[in-house]
């Protein structure tokens, strides 16, 4: 199921596109900004360079736009006149939302590695101690595909859903200091690094890069702790929905 | 006995969808469920599927207790859905390869079954291709094909062939016919009286949520055996005429469609002159007393003309 869920996702090259080619381009502009005009990122980059901070910050906000993929995908199944040949099967419903979760966080989670990739090769970034870094970034995937899955049954339409995500990815990049530098102050300080999910992913990126091991624990018990939530609230969810 | 409703109610609000609707199908059977728009034929189906809660009676099938839960059911159980239900983006065999799966096949199982099914519904040559390049009929044979792959015990089809040319139709129906040939238990609904007609053993007559009338063909038309169907042409039809026809003392029903009116009056009664007088004016050009059919039953049963409500 997981292998016919995943031919699916592939099948989706615009959204494949968009999503890696729109945040290197974005990459590439305000790495641009940042070389030319003598503006600073808004980022805590630590001692990283700052395209390195810049590609951590764009691969975490469109893995927000990327929690789509899930929730599209399930929206397709599970409300719309597909729900009557599926439901009509001997299929638990929760094999049907776990396979299509399974394999967008894959797709997902593709997306950002290649966006690290071409970044690494084409502006030279470079990500110390990669193997963590991909788990946060991994982790950070599942947390958004959840989010928006959880949403999606919350609210049994996927306008909202995808009104939301939209939302929730304009702003909160913001507040991580991904588009401008935000004021100083601890106030700032506390938003930008623990701020929302993705201050946490981002925080524990940048730490473990830099070898701050428990800031980076940290981050990720909480990113671990918010996902376990998420899986709590999906069960009585998915529940509701089934026969 | 494959399938037992009984006396089925059904509500959604105030609405009552299933009234004391009851239904019986022996192994082997294809039963026609034959009925206008909202005379509660998907409402019966989804309820026999466990798709939707009943409020009163029961529902047995395959000998247990139909209670939504029952996945034993479901596993035998083929639902082709009023609306094509395929994902287009992927192959026809994927699309056949997943709907299989679904029901628990193992992979050998489902390669072979995919060449056999795909004999059945004729798309042989086009399985690699996305359906998104199919015709209409071709999707609507896929659609049926997703349902026939676990070669369930009981095939329910919720109007086949809604949207499709004539010779996708004729088509679809005769592999449906075959499929019956071959001992599957089937229940076909449809608005065409000529598809029932022509696949089904028994017939069930639905209208306004209750089951008005069930049999084989010959028992149905033996209903109304007793009255004289007469088809009057015209050059200028109206719905005037239509209302002075229905007033005569001697007419049971009349239906009009395009320039035809379609009048039951009860066998041996001299009705044919007062028919004339009206409609003298319209410029008759046709008149014709012919045997009774599904669709005059139809007509007797409901007063209603099937194929206006497909129209509309």
């Amino acid at each position: 199921m997981i292998a016919f869920q995943l031919k699916r996702s592939s099948r989706d090259l615009v959204g494949h596109t968009v999503l890696i080619l729109f945040p290197l381009a974005l990459i590439f502009f305000f790495d641009y900004l940042y070389k030319n005009i003598n503006i600073e990122t808004g980022m805590g980059t630590g001692g990283q360079s700052p395209i390195t901070a810049l590609v951590i910050g764009f691969a975490l906000t469109f893995q927000i736009y990327g929690s789509a993929l899930s929730f599209e995908t399930l929206a397709e199944d599970l409300f719309s006149p597909m729900q009557d040949r599926i439901f009509s099967s001997p299929v638990e419903i929760r094999f049907i939302v776990l396979s299509i979760l399974t394999s967008s966080t894959l797709v997902s989670f593709l997306q950002t590695a290649i966006l690290l990739v071409f970044s690494s090769i084409i502006l030279g970034a470079s990500f110390p101690s990669l193997p963590f870094v991909l788990l946060v970034l991994l982790v950070s995937v599942v947390f958004n595909q959840l989010f928006g899955t959880v949403l999606l049954l919350l609210t049994g339409g996927v306008k909202t859903a995808n009104m939301v995500t939209t939302i929730y990815g304009s702003i909160v990049p913001m507040t991580v200091g991904l588009y401008f530098p935000l004021p100083k102050g601890e106030f700032f300080r506390l938003l930008r690094m623990y701020g929302s999910p993705m201050s946490l992913a981002n925080t524990a990126s940048l730490a473990v890069m830099e070898g701050q091991i428990r800031l980076f624990i940290i981050c990720l018990a909480v990113l671990l702790l918010l996902i376990a939530v998420l899986f709590f609230c999906l069960q009585p969810l998915v529940r509701r929905i089934s026969i | 006995m494959l399938l037992q409703v009984d006396e089925v109610i059904k509500r959604f609000g105030s609405t009552l969808a299933l009234d004391c609707c009851s239904m019986q199908v022996e192994e082997g059977e294809v039963i026609g469920l034959l009925g206008p728009n909202g005379a509660g034929k998907t409402t019966c189906i989804r309820s026999i599927i466990g798709l939707i809660p009943i409020d009163e009676g029961s529902i047995t099938v395959f000998s247990q207790k139909q209670d939504g839960k029952n996945r034993e059911i479901r596993r035998n159980i083929g639902y082709v859905t009023q609306e094509i239900t395929i994902y287009e983006q992927m192959s026809g065999r994927d699309n056949l390869a997943f709907f299989a799966s679904l029901y628990g096949m193992d992979k050998l199982s489902i390669a072979n079954r995919i060449e056999e099914v795909a004999q059945i519904i004729g798309l042989e040559g086009r399985l690699d291709d996305k359906p998104k390049h199919y015709s209409g009929g071709m999707k609507r044979r896929l659609n049926i094909g997703c349902a026939l792959m676990h070669s369930p015990r009981l095939i329910i089809m919720d109007e086949p062939t809604v949207g499709i040319d004539p010779q996708s139709r004729s088509f679809i129906l005769r592999f449906v016919k075959q499929l019956a040939r071959d001992g599957s238990t089937i229940i076909y609904t449809s608005h065409y009286i000529e598809e029932v007609e022509a696949v089904a053993s028994r017939i069930y007559i639905m209208d306004n949520g209750h089951m008005i009338a069930q049999g084989t063909l010959p028992e149905l038309i033996a209903r109304i055996q007793g009255d004289h169907f007469i088809e009057v042409e015209v050059r200028i039809a109206s719905e005037e005429k239509k209302l002075q026809l229905q007033q005569l003392p001697d007419v049971k029903e009349v239906a009009l469609e395009g320039n035809r009116y379609r009048i039951v009056v009860p066998g041996g009664i001299p009705v044919l002159d007062k028919i004339v007088l009206i409609l003298s004016e319209q410029g008759l050009v046709t008149i014709n007393t012919k045997q009774p059919n599904l669709e005059d039953v139809f007509l007797t049963l409901t007063g209603k003309q099937l194929r206006d409500e497909v129209q509309s």
